[in-house]
């Protein structure tokens, strides 16, 4: 049994391609061109979709005309019927409902008494005995349920008696739905209760509707009068159709209350055009007409019905609108006024109340501000356009009101009037709604088209003035971060370092809630990522110790920004900045909750940490880096992902010590140690496998062959317990790691200068012990090991090795034994060792195709290894006849390790 | 076997000066012989005077004798005829002829006075036979050419009601706390328009409950040398649901039922007025005390206005 002897040089020679110089680099592209890209790029303007506003206000605006045409042929397919319907589903799901209403004793009479439907004679005692209400206070209990199937039965009836021609009933059965809503003791049913009951109101409105055009349309016996155009003309509809019309008109006219007369008016509202063209009076008499509701509830939602209603119209004045706002206005300043009494039938407090009339504000500004083309308009008729000096102090703006409409009017008129604005906002502090927020939404608006604002100067020491006059932080903080992005933008860091002094002053006296922690937040987030260098940022007075007052969750966002932004810059030098941020990261990795958060989050921090780390440079002083990464280790010792980050940049460290410094062996000894106490502490052992051959390697290459004997014990230690410890999960790749790991550990062997106390083959001998011992290890993979354990082996019998370490005072073990007889029959015996493991394993793998492929790939390698002589070649039929037993003589791999085999021996080989 | 009267309007509404038409149409299982077919027009003025509001005596009289408007015969076909199924028979009756002057009053349906027009119609038969008939109410409107000018513009009268206007004892906290609604109202109203005007709630200390506008007719029957006047509600509509904003300008919107109002008459023996009353409700702890009682009553925690309101026929 003997090596073949190898010349590598030849064979590099014989086996590398030819190479042709060139003058440039083929990847790089020609300097002025990547310089005309860039500038390319900064043409191009980036157009973000959420705040394009010219683009998005001219779309509603097709619609509106498309859905207005379409809409005169059937009321019920308007632009609005989609919004309304969306509307209205969320203010079902906005009001948490109780199970049980308590419900006055007039509606619970229409809820309860199913029965006297049927009886015209009760229906009739019921519409005489209006003053019953009167003399019957008093509320019931009805559950909820019971309400809403009794809606939904009363709609069945209307629906039922419309049908058989009992049109008669189906209006009185409607009147009792629309009494329903003068009930506003269910409080928080009542949008529900609403939704419900214009469902059915609607209903009945579109099948009078249609009753009507057919009239109009069809002669009694059928036959077609006229076609009716979109926009038809009330003089050509016929006398019948009018008459029918107007005894709706009348029949309706004649309901004794003013709530339910109102909404059945509505309902068939679209019908007036029937009648006459000019329906605008009609609806403006409407609106007028709900001022006689006294309930502010009632009131509210009925004009909420009346807008919609109004949108059925084809081409629809917008005075109502205005009427409604003012209307809504007295209402509003009426309550917001009076001590907390009654309003209405309504039994529950103001702020309640506020909240259930807030939805019906909110779509009556989108109503408002629905057409671009009427903005300008709008704003006159609202008065907005006014001195505010003119009515300061009259509290000219209910504070609901107001921020319904700073919701909805357009960016840019809040930017270009954004002093007037806001002394509108200062103007109405009334307790419908919460003053801060009012300012808080002007901010936010103002933001959206920050470039467009007027008198930024004013508004800002304003905004200032009445946010410093709060006393709560918490309104303090709400209000100026939403002025924070304009403050930044416009470079006025003057107000900058008094907010920031000012918050801290108050911080100071104050225990920081959730809510002031999310408002901090904001605000630190719109400070660091508006500036580019981090280093500004935390230099910035007291920024720093309002960091320090926060706490959970709001402190880790803000840590993981400043990393974040800190670390896109290319290298992070300064000493301050430095311990500036690794104080930011000590914080971000105490909060980190390591045994119960997320992986992700963990992962988040932990990435950015590192990145940090990998940022930091000291140039030249690399004791201090090193320094750096001791303290490292002692803040972030929680994130073991970190500490093999640690590793591998001590390991750098020593590399470019080796490379720059001259007297550097204490050094690289220093980050050597550094990394040996650090390794152990990676609980994963494959881990600390790769770490510890790296670290072999750098103190090889530093001469420090006791360091580098000692890691690559500890790295066969990591190898005998890889599979004890991390155990279990392990699936096949990583087994496949762990192999490969024991590969490149094998051709690392060959630049560690062998040590006779030991043996020289001590460590191939060891990897070969652990293949017995290591239970995970399949067939496939020890041949695997075993293969390289050959081909190590064979190169060690070589005179002159492929590679050297490139330190003066290592020498490998081809200058050390060249020639020694020890030394070779240890190799030998090696690799005699190594080739019956390998006829020993391959038996055992299960599958049969596997089984031959093995088989054949240990032939090639043992053929390529050695001579071909007797021993071998017996050897190698053997393993051929295995894979023939197991492939089939056809086999093409088989063929050709027979044809390779052939080429090798000098002799005859084979079977036969 | 049946005869019936299908007028040419739906809404059977004719004027005096107009043909009134229509068809007759008769659905029979087989052919019948008549001897002619009669049409009947037949208007007048019914009145009764209930007790109570006349004097005993006159109460006696019960039902007064009716004033007669009109009562016309035609003869449609003469004997002959009709086969079986359905045949219409077209017909036009002229209600006035040229030159006469008869006063043909609208029709209006009122608790003591009703005036009513109808037609009949006879299809008479052999001794053996019942004869068909049938009977459709119509309904008359003043002639185009004997409305008054009309209105150049409807005329409005302003009113307040305070607690000095009131002719009835008030609520002592009414009384001291004051309280004051303006508006005006139309006091000439076509029939075929609304009665509108406008009302706002100046002051009131009292929280108001319900705003409510009466429509009231006033009929009065000459009963021997005596009136017998009824005055009562048509129709009350309400304006204001519970205590409504002040200063606030509230419409005043109703709608004139059709047949319980005309227009305003004065005849010798009969007059028919109408009356606007604006009621308003305070709220008081009383409503649950007191028991229901008749709505016209003054009652403490009411102020109200009476205007007289004159209705027009329009054109």
């Amino acid at each position: 049994m003997e090596f073949k002897v190898r010349d590598y040089k030849a064979e590099e020679s014989v086996h590398s391609l030819t190479r042709v110089p060139v003058s440039s680099h083929p990847l790089c592209s020609s300097p002025s061109l990547s310089s005309s890209d860039k500038q390319d790029h900064g043409n191009i303007e980036f157009f973000d979709p959420l705040r394009g506003l010219s683009m998005e206000i001219l779309e509603p605006a097709d619609d509106m005309t498309v859905a207005e045409k379409h809409s005169a042929s059937q009321p019920t397919s308007h632009l609005s019927a989609k919004e309304w319907a969306s509307f209205n589903k969320l203010l079902m799901q906005r009001f948490p409902v109780p199970k049980m209403i308590s419900v006055s004793t007039l509606s619970s009479k229409t809820i309860r008494g199913s029965k006297a439907v049927g009886k015209p004679v009760n229906m009739q005692s019921d519409e005489l005995n209006d003053s019953q209400k009167l003399t019957e206070e008093g509320f019931k209990i009805v559950s909820q349920q019971e309400y809403i199937t009794r809606l939904h039965e009363l709609k069945d009836e209307i629906m039922r008696s419309w049908h058989s021609d009992d049109r008669v009933t189906s209006l009185k059965l409607s009147i009792k739905v629309a009494r329903l809503l003068m009930d506003t003791s269910v409080a928080q049913f009542y949008p529900s209760l609403f939704v419900l009951a214009t469902d059915i109101m609607d209903m009945l409105g579109d099948m009078v509707w249609e009753r009507i055009r057919q009239k109009a349309e069809f002669a009694d016996d059928g036959t077609m009068i006229c076609s009716l155009p979109d926009d038809f003309d009330s003089n050509n509809i016929c006398l019948e159709a009018k008459e029918t019309c107007s005894n709706w008109f009348r029949k309706i006219s004649s309901i004794h209350e003013l709530l339910p007369r109102i909404y059945l008016e509505l309902a068939i509202f679209p019908c007036w055009r029937f009648l006459h063209d000019h329906v605008g009076d009609s609806l403006m008499r409407l609106v007028m007409m709900i001022r006689g509701i006294a309930d502010p509830l009632a009131s509210a939602y009925c004009r909420f019905f009346l807008l919609h209603c109004a949108q059925k119209l084809p081409h629809c004045d917008t005075g109502h609108l205005i009427t409604c706002i003012n209307d809504l206005k007295v209402v509003l300043t009426r309550i917001v006024s009076m001590k907390e009494t009654t309003f209405g039938n309504f039994l529950g407090d103001r702020r309640l109340l506020v909240s259930l009339m807030e939805p019906t504000i909110e779509y009556t500004m989108r109503c408002v501000f629905k057409d671009p083309n009427q903005v300008a308009d709008m704003i006159v008729r609202l008065g907005l356009g006014k001195n505010p000096l003119e009515f300061y102090g009259k509290v000219p703006w209910i504070s609901v009101i107001l921020h319904h409409l700073l919701r909805e009017l357009p960016t840019e008129v809040v930017c270009s009037n954004a002093v007037e604005i806001l002394h509108l906002v200062e103007c109405s502090g009334d307790c419908s709604f919460d003053q801060c927020l009012n300012y808080k939404m002007l901010g936010l608006k103002l933001c959206e088209g920050i470039s467009q604002v007027k008198a930024v100067d004013a508004v800002i020491d304003e905004v200032i003035q009445v946010a410093t006059r709060r006393k709560s932080l918490d309104e303090y903080l709400k209000i100026l971060d939403a002025y924070m992005d304009i403050v930044l933008q416009y470079k006025m860091d003057r107000y900058l370092s008094s907010i920031l002094s000012e918050i801290f002053e108050r911080l100071c006296n104050e225990v920081v809630t959730e809510a002031q922690l999310a408002s901090l937040q904001s605000i630190a987030l719109k400070l660091v990522t508006h500036f580019d260098d981090m280093k500004y940022v935390l230099d910035l007075k007291y920024f720093v110790d309002i960091l320090d007052v926060m706490h959970g969750s709001s402190r880790s966002i803000v840590n993981m920004h400043i990393l974040t932004n800190a670390t896109r810059n290319d290298r992070i030098d300064d000493p301050t900045t430095v311990k500036l941020l690794f104080d930011v990261a000590q914080s971000l990795h105490d909060s980190v909750d390591f045994p119960s958060t997320r992986q992700d989050d963990n992962q988040q921090a932990e990435r950015l940490i590192a990145r940090f780390i990998d940022k930091v440079d000291h140039g030249k002083e690399l004791d201090r880096h090193l320094t750096f990464l001791i303290e490292c280790r002692g803040a972030f010792n929680n994130m073991n992902g970190l500490k093999e980050i640690l590793v591998h940049s001590s390991n750098l460290l020593a590399t470019r010590a080796l490379r720059e410094k001259k007297d550097h062996i204490n050094f690289i000894k220093s980050c050597i140690t550094f990394n040996e106490v650090t390794i152990p502490c990676i609980p994963s052992y494959s881990r600390q496998l790769i770490l510890y051959l790296e670290t072999a390697e750098v103190s090889l290459f530093g001469g420090l062959i006791s360091h580098s004997d000692g890691l690559l014990d500890s790295a066969i230690g990591c190898l005998q317990n890889v599979y004890l410890v991390d155990g279990l999960r392990k699936s096949n790749e990583d087994a496949d790691g762990i192999v490969s790991l024991t590969q490149k550990l094998c051709s690392f062997m060959l630049l560690v200068p062998g040590n006779w106390e030991q043996g020289v083959t001590y460590i191939p001998k060891s990897i070969l012990s652990l293949l017995d011992s290591q239970s995970w290890m399949t067939p496939k993979l020890r041949i695997r090991v075993l293969c390289s354990l050959l081909s190590l082996s064979a190169t060690f019998a070589q005179n002159d090795l492929p590679y050297h370490a490139i330190h003066e005072e290592v020498f490998s073990n081809d200058r050390l034994f060249f020639g020694h007889a020890m030394y070779s029959q240890e190799l030998a015996s090696l690799s005699s060792a190594v080739l019956n493991n390998m006829v020993d394993i391959i038996p055992q793998e299960p599958s049969q195709a596997a089984r031959g492929k093995l088989a054949l790939e240990a032939c090639n390698c043992i053929a390529s290894f050695f001579k071909v002589d007797h021993e071998i070649s017996s050897v190698c039929s053997k393993l051929v006849e295995m894979a023939i037993s197991c492939l089939g003589v056809d086999n093409k791999y088989l063929q050709s390790t027979i044809n390779f085999v052939h080429k090798q021996s000098p002799i005859s080989f084979g079977g036969e | 076997m049946s005869v019936e009267i299908k007028l040419s309007r739906s809404n059977r509404t004719y004027r005096p000066d107009e043909p009134l038409q229509g068809n007759i149409i008769t659905k029979l299982p087989a052919s019948i012989s008549h001897r002619g077919i009669q049409l009947t027009v037949n208007g007048s003025v019914n009145l009764q005077v209930r007790g109570g509001s006349a004097g005993l005596i006159e109460s006696l009289y019960g039902v007064l004798k009716p004033i007669p408007i009109v009562k016309k015969s035609i003869e449609v076909q003469p004997s002959g005829k009709i086969g079986a199924g359905t045949t219409q028979i077209p017909f036009s009756v002229i209600l006035k002829n040229q030159g006469e002057e008869h006063k043909f009053y609208e029709t209006f349906h009122g608790a003591n006075i009703s005036i009513q027009y109808l037609l009949n119609v006879d299809v008479v038969r052999g001794y053996l036979h019942k004869a068909l008939s049938a009977t459709v109410e119509f309904i008359i409107e003043s002639d185009l050419a004997s409305l008054p000018e009309k209105p150049v513009s409807p005329e409005m009268v302003f009113f307040y009601i305070t607690q000095d206007t009131q002719r009835h004892s008030l609520l002592t906290e009414l009384k001291s706390g004051g309280f004051k609604i303006s508006g005006r109202i139309c006091t000439q109203c076509l029939l075929s328009d609304p009665l509108v005007g406008e009302l706002t709630v100046e002051a009131s200390a009292v929280p108001i409950y319900s705003i409510d506008i009466h429509l009231l007719r006033i009929e009065s029957i000459m009963v021997g040398e005596k009136i017998a006047t009824e005055t009562s509600i048509i129709q009350t509509t309400q304006i204001a649901d519970g205590d409504v904003c002040r200063t606030m300008s509230l419409p005043i919107y109703v709608v004139l039922p059709r047949l319980l109002t005309c227009p305003t008459v004065f005849a010798g023996p009969f007059s028919i007025e109408f009356k606007v009353t604006i009621i308003v409700t305070f709220q008081t702890e009383l409503y649950n005390v007191q028991p229901k009682s008749d709505p016209r009553a003054f009652r403490k925690w009411v102020a109200m206005e009476s205007l007289p309101l004159e209705l027009v026929q329009s054109n």
